[in-house]
């Protein structure tokens, strides 16, 4: 039995060989070695956090603004997107033979999702705020949950400026349970109601928030200010005149101030931030340029100073049947700031106020305000309502060139069938079609 | 002491000399025919003892006193055992041909292994001879199209260095890992392809697609086909399953050569080559009112100014023969205790494109030693260092690479240089492609140390038993280096365009490690029952940090990144931590019925639960049946099927929730990734069953193996289109399955030996069906660039690789989703032939392949449309009505119709084609073997497909969106001469 013995012996050995990696065969889960989580954040953020979320706030407004003014510019037929290496920006844009837009693809898609982006980095924000163990004051948590409502609404707005008569999601705090589809105008109404809701806590309220900002001001009561505009801008949406009129009152509008002030996105040439999206140099080939619409041109003023804006170029730029002589040029550098919202509209949005609430000098003041500072003479044409009105859209046109307003504005006096087609068979949108994925 | 008796009983048995002195045999070894077979090994039976035959076959070795018997082997031949009772001074050893390589061994378990005839699977087998016995050949991916069935073996594009994407057997996953895992000598082979960071100048992920695309090479490229001795595929879960949490894709099981007992065996070898553009397409023809068509006043004022002259840009771009060289020496040996093979290989090509070519220096060294009597030690080691020089290619939506900048040149633009040096600007689009070509870097370097080490000690082999305990470890690291450099001239990077200048500098260092320890016991019964127990664990750790350095506003040409304005990082780690477990018994009873049940368990740190253990089954039989009938013309009848499990992870990150960094106005700040994380995420299961019948006639002349395979892979993972309002645009989810199912044919045979002539010849016919079975979320498309220029979508009860698009009245639209189907990019059926014919000293070999259908989305045609610059923009073969040439055709559907860019991908193609001669060894006193000859790669290529060729794939190795072309770096083809000496 000696042989057995042996046998179980090195059985034994070897069995215990094997038994001595077992104990290794626990695997503990390893965090992720690349990004912060959004559960740890969201439970107890510190102050440098909560400015991290702000800075992603601020910095994720900026993404695919490209996308989004080149559809709504494109479609309200302020320049052409001439893009080789995607044509859609002169078929489907344009509505170019039988094209037609498409619900899941980038034009559509991309703004859409980069701005519910941002909404979800509010959300984010507004739940860290509310369990955070930073030392932070009650005035100071309820301003900054403002600001971040006040981001929201911003953000929601750009969004249901794309969807329009589809309406948008406006309760979208938790994936898994999202709110329902408001129709246009229940969704204006929500976004208005989520910017007057900060503004109980940010206006008057003298602490600064508990972290910087890019827009506006740090300052409580001053970022009120910024809140109201935006409220302005969603009460002529919406055509309460009267609450655009008090909103305007309490804003950043100075009638004699300078157009340029207001809030920007920032851009610059730093490591990882990101350029001017809309820059193009000019004369830049045809293969990848954004060109200004001819009538832009042949329908302004003489002397419009505000055709700085489209230089003409050294040659014709054409692509798909299209031409232009005149480069997009709204922004000559590509680190210059894009307008979230500026002094410029706020006196053209007060302009339209008082034309529709019946005060027609107020109006041709705020006309003539503009008109001047682009070295036109006053307005001299009648000072009925409708007169008024394609007055102020046409120095709209030309105040906010390119600003993402043309399209819109011409869509709330229902006058898109008087934008330009350029092309027999070409359609002017209405709006973007809902994306896929929310059907 | 009763074991010592049987023992003594034993030895009587096959000795029965045993008393006599030491004996003393020599003899030769010869084939068939009596010709002398070269590197035989001759080895005394159950013993390390061995040598290996000269050049005239002889052989002398010294048997213990007791005797014994010699075992003779050599590739491609019958095992034969000779019973040697006393000394024998002019023994042959005539060697039968194993004609339907019955005889090979193949790897079955971790650590066993098992004839051909026993197998219960298809085993796909390449030996070194199918590697590189007919061409040289750069990556050893690139050499295995179309040498065993049931893969899909594509090359992402032309450009030098690899990028090579081995899908077998089907669709494996979504958007997972979909190649197979790679073992080398028992180290995991990472196969990684890390993207360089292009997509900066390029910005192709962003409109159309968010993916990279920056056409990089995938990591197995570093592995030296002159090293390897054979390959063993193993297609699915059926076979793999003993590889478990990783396996779903496929395990490519490599074995290294090893140095043989006997004398010193040196090879030589030096091939040298050229290579050239595959396909040339040629330019469109201009006049006046062409260019005024296309490109209106502009166009005519820079036609006028070159006077209407024109240039061949295509082969300007694509022009170069490309020389190519590789220098090979090996020397291997051993005596009875050590084994040794060190092989060097120094290969240097030029490229089709100026500056762009391949470069690689391989040294491996196996080292094999018997340390006692019950302890076996083997060590691998190889180090490599590798360089490409890749061009700059695929999409962009910058119009900046060279592919694009190419077809949005018209022939009529000048863009030389001056005579200073200076080149212009491309007065048409963005960027000058001479210029870019010249100047630009964009290069791939690799150094890599792959070790492996074995130690396997017998534990006992007595009376039918047979216990042995295997350790082994490997290590696999190496740094890669990214060097991209855009230098502020390029006209895209100068005087505002771009950021002046930019230098993208990528590092990834991967530190993998991987350890098992087995134990095998065998059991012979006397009755010709066998059992083969084996169990152990394995544990596997990935550890690879990329960090990418992007530096912009240069310092004049300066290249470091501290001569720069502004600087980016960013830095990826993907580490992953695998424990597991299996078990197996295989059984065999007189080679005629064969059952193997195995099963692994496997946890990791890339599920949700890193804890959990996920369990893999497998179980096989087969059934050699031709004893039971009286079939005389059959040498072989057998009837196998085989049922597995494996799985596949999610991408790494997928199960995390994270906010991702952004750098804002000098400060940083975090937001929610664009894709939500999901920590309950399952891994990816396959469950595959295959069915076959391998038979054998007329002594295995002619062989045939038919297998039947249904796969199923459920819980797929699939990063969906989320509903965006939720903040998120995608999402990581559990939410399909899909259903392979196929058939693969191989038949070999011998048409003819005779002493002369030998023709050896082998086809492969396989075909992969895939339909989606489960699908939790509304069909969605996926890949490409959207509806209106072709895009996969995955729906239920369809094709996971259909490509659907919008269509107009002429297309067969589906009124729900205004989408037709144009396409799938699945063939209908691959065949490769291969022949091997020899008449005395000389030897053709031929490797041809047919891929029958299977479409690809040609968005080169597009670009070249929109720039009017296609080549058959003129033509007149594609409008109805007849109105419209084949340029203004095309575009002018497009946007209602995706039909002009789905083109159907099927070639034919001679992938290999190779004739050598054997110079008589008598000019060489016996002393050495010389053989020279010529080769060529796809010198014969047949196809419609409208480009340079249909084998492409802008998004590199991803499982779905392959088969999209963009402007890629044009594939080639080579020719070689070579020359090899052995002694």
């Amino acid at each position: 039995m000696k042989f057995q013995n042996k046998l179980y012996r090195l059985t034994a050995l070897a069995v215990l060989f094997i038994a001595a990696g077992l104990p290794s065969c626990n695997v503990d889960p390893i965090l992720d070695p690349n990004n912060p989580s959004i559960t740890g954040i969201t439970q107890n953020a510190t102050i440098g956090e909560l400015q991290n979320l702000v800075v992603g706030i601020e910095a994720g407004m900026r993404n695919n603004l490209n996308n989004q003014y080149d559809g709504i510019s494109v479609i309200g037929r302020e320049y052409y997107r001439y893009s080789t290496s995607d044509p859609r920006f002169t078929s489907e844009l344009l509505g170019k033979g039988s094209a037609v837009l498409d619900n899941n693809t980038f034009y559509t898609t991309n703004p859409f999702n980069a701005r519910y982006r941002v909404v979800k980095n509010t959300n984010i924000l507004i739940e860290a705020l509310q369990n955070t163990k930073a030392t932070i004051s009650d005035p100071q948590r309820k301003a900054a949950i403002a600001y971040a409502k006040t981001m929201q609404a911003h953000e929601l707005l750009m969004v249901l400026n794309m969807q329009y008569e589809n309406g948008i999601r406006v309760d979208v705090a938790d994936p898994d349970n999202l709110g329902p589809f408001l129709s246009k105008d229940e969704s204006l109404n929500a976004i208005q109601n989520l910017l007057n809701e900060a503004n109980i806590d940010l206006k008057g309220n003298t602490v600064d928030l508990p972290f910087s900002t890019t827009l506006f001001s740090k300052n409580a009561s001053e970022f009120s200010k910024f809140n109201r505009a935006l409220a302005a801008r969603v009460a002529v949406y919406r055509r309460d005149w009267n609450l655009a009129n008090t909103a305007l009152a309490e804003s950043f509008l100075d009638l004699n101030g300078p157009l340029t002030d207001g809030a920007y996105y920032l851009f610059s040439t730093g490591g990882g931030d990101l350029l001017n999206p809309l820059f193009f140099p000019r004369n830049s080939p045809p293969a990848e340029a954004r060109v200004v619409h001819p009538t832009f041109i042949t329908d302004a003023e003489p002397g419009d100073t505000r055709l700085s804006k489209a230089p003409k170029r050294t040659s014709t730029a054409s692509q798909d049947g299209l031409n232009s002589d005149y480069d997009f040029y709204v922004y000559p550098t590509n680190v210059a700031s894009m307008p979230v919202i500026r002094n410029e509209e706020l006196i053209l949005i007060y302009a339209e106020v008082q034309a529709q609430l019946n005060n027609p000098t107020n109006a041709v003041d705020a006309i003539n305000r503009i008109r001047n500072a682009a070295s036109l003479p006053d307005y001299t044409g009648p000072t009925d309502l409708n007169s008024l009105i394609t007055e102020i859209l046409k120095q709209r046109r030309y105040s906010l060139f390119g600003e993402g307003h043309r399209w819109v504005d011409m869509r709330r006096y229902n006058r898109l069938n008087q934008l330009p087609i350029d092309r027999p068979g070409d359609d002017v949108w209405q709006q973007f079609p809902r994306p896929m994925t929310e059907l | 002491m009763q074991h010592s008796k049987r023992l003594l009983c034993l030895f009587c048995f096959f000795a029965p000399v045993w008393l006599f002195a030491q004996i003393n045999v020599s003899g030769t070894v010869v084939d068939s025919k009596d010709n002398p077979i070269q590197f035989a090994t001759v080895k005394i039976h159950n013993s390390n003892q061995g040598t290996s035959t000269d050049a005239n076959g002889k052989f002398r070795i010294t048997l213990p006193s007791a005797g014994g018997a010699l075992e003779v082997s050599f590739i491609g031949y019958k095992t034969q055992t000779v019973p040697v009772t006393g000394s024998l001074s002019d023994l042959i050893v005539r060697m039968q041909e194993d004609v339907g390589h019955m005889e090979e061994v193949i790897i079955t378990g971790l650590a066993s292994a098992t004839k051909r005839g026993n197998l219960a699977h298809a085993v796909g087998t390449v030996s070194a001879k199918q590697l590189v016995g007919t061409t040289p050949q750069a990556t050893v991916d690139a050499a295995l199209y179309g040498k065993f069935p049931g893969a899909i073996v594509s090359a992402n594009s032309g450009a030098p260095g690899g990028g090579i994407s081995i899908k077998l057997r089907g669709v494996t996953s979504l958007v997972g890992n979909s190649q197979p895992l790679f073992i080398v000598d028992g180290v995991y082979y990472d196969n990684s392809s890390i993207q360089s960071g292009t997509n900066f100048i390029s910005k192709a992920a962003g409109q159309g697609s968010t993916n990279f695309q920056d056409n990089p090479s995938n990591r197995v490229a570093d592995l030296d086909p002159e090293d390897i001795e054979r390959i063993e595929i193993l297609k699915g879960a059926s076979t793999s399953a003993i590889y478990g949490a990783r396996a779903a894709a496929g395990v490519v099981i490599i074995t290294t050569k090893k140095g043989r007992t006997g004398k010193p065996r040196v090879e030589l070898g030096q091939s040298i080559g050229w290579q050239m553009q595959l396909k040339k397409l040629g330019q469109r023809s201009w006049d006046t009112s062409k260019v005024r068509a296309a490109f209106g006043a502009n166009g005519i004022a820079v036609y006028n100014a070159n006077e209407g002259r024109t240039f061949d840009y295509e082969d300007e771009l694509y022009g170069n023969v490309g020389y190519m060289s590789n220098t090979r020496l090996s020397v291997s040996g051993g005596n009875e205790k050590t084994s040794y093979y060190a092989g060097v290989t120094y290969r240097d090509d030029e490229a089709i494109i100026k500056t762009t070519g391949y470069r690689k220096t391989s040294f491996r060294l196996n080292l094999d030693q018997n340390v006692a009597k019950f302890l076996d030690l083997s060590l691998n080691a190889n180090y490599v260092e590798s360089s490409a020089d890749r061009g700059f290619f695929n999409n962009d939506n910058t119009s900046t690479t060279l592919g694009v900048s190419f077809v949005a040149t018209p022939s009529w633009v000048n863009l030389y240089p001056d005579a200073n040096g200076n080149y212009p600007n491309n007065p048409l689009a963005p960027s000058n492609f001479i210029q870019t070509r010249d100047l630009i870097t964009n290069n791939e370097k690799v150094n890599r140390i792959l070790l492996g080490g074995r130690a396997t000690w017998t534990v006992f082999t007595k009376g039918g038993h047979d216990l042995k305990v295997i350790a082994l470890g490997g290590l696999d690291k190496y740094t890669l280096t990214t060097t991209a450099i855009f230098p502020a001239v390029l006209q895209f990077q100068k005087d505002g365009n771009g950021t002046n200048g930019a230098l993208i500098y990528g590092t990834t260092v991967a530190n993998n490690t991987n350890f098992s320890a087995l134990a095998v016991y065998e059991l012979a019964l006397d009755n010709d029952m066998r059992f083969t127990t084996q169990a152990g664990y394995n544990g596997f750790n990935v550890d690879l940090n990329t960090i990418v350095n992007t530096a912009t506003q240069l310092i004049g040409t300066q290249t470091n990144l501290d001569q720069a304005g502004s600087i980016q990082v960013e830095q990826n780690k993907n580490i992953s931590k695998d424990r597991g477990f299996f078990v197996q018994e295989e059984f065999n009873f007189k080679d005629m019925f064969i059952a193997t049940l195995g099963l692994r368990g496997d946890k990791s740190s890339r599920n949700g639960d890193a804890d959990k253990l996920y369990y893999y089954p497998k179980a096989s039989a087969a059934f050699n049946i031709l004893p039971l009938t009286s079939l005389k013309t059959f040498s072989l009848l057998k009837l196998r099927g085989a049922y597995g499990e494996a799985g596949n992870f999610a991408p790494f990150g997928a199960i995390y929730a994270s906010l991702v960094p952004v750098n804002f106005s000098g400060t940083t700040g975090s937001i929610v990734d664009v894709t939500r994380g999901a920590g309950d995420l399952e891994p990816e299961r396959q469950r595959e069953l295959e069915l076959g019948l391998d038979a054998g006639i007329l002594n295995n002349r002619v062989g045939f193996e038919f297998t039947w395979y249904k796969k199923d892979v459920e819980d797929l993972i699939l990063k969906v289109q989320t509903t965006g309002s939720g903040g998120f645009s995608t999402a990581w989810k559990n939410v399909a399955a899909i259903e392979n199912k196929g058939v693969e044919i191989s038949v070999n045979a011998v048409p003819v030996i005779t002493k002369e002539w030998r023709w050896n010849t082998q086809a492969n016919w396989w075909k992969n069906t895939a339909r989606v079975t489960r699908l939790d979320v509304p069909p969605f498309n996926v890949g490409a660039f959207g509806a209106s220029l072709g895009t996969y979508r995955i729906e239920k009860g369809k094709s996971p690789t259909q490509l659907v698009g919008v269509g107009d009245a002429s297309d067969k639209v589906d009124p729900e989703t205004n989408l037709a189907v144009f396409g799938n990019t699945e063939p209908d059926f691959n065949l490769a032939w291969s022949n091997n014919v020899t008449w005395n000293g000389f030897e053709l070999n031929v490797l041809m392949h047919w891929k029958k259908g299977g479409d690809n989305i040609n968005l080169s045609t597009l670009l070249s449309d929109i720039f009017g610059t296609s080549p058959d923009y003129d033509k007149r073969t594609l409008d109805p009505s007849g109105q419209l040439t084949d340029g203004p055709y095309r575009l002018a559907i497009q946007g209602a119709t995706a039909r002009p860019w789905i083109q159907d991908a099927s070639y034919f193609r001679v992938r290999e084609l190779g004739l050598s001669y054997t110079l008589p060894k008598i000019w060489f006193r016996d002393v050495a073997r010389v053989r020279v000859g010529f080769s060529g790669r796809n010198l014969i290529n047949v196809f419609d497909y409208n480009s340079y060729d249909p084998e492409v794939s802008n998004f590199g190795i991803d499982a779905i969106s392959s088969n999209v072309e963009v402007t890629p770096y044009p594939s080639s083809k080579s020719f070689h001469f070579n020359v090899s000496v052995t002694f």
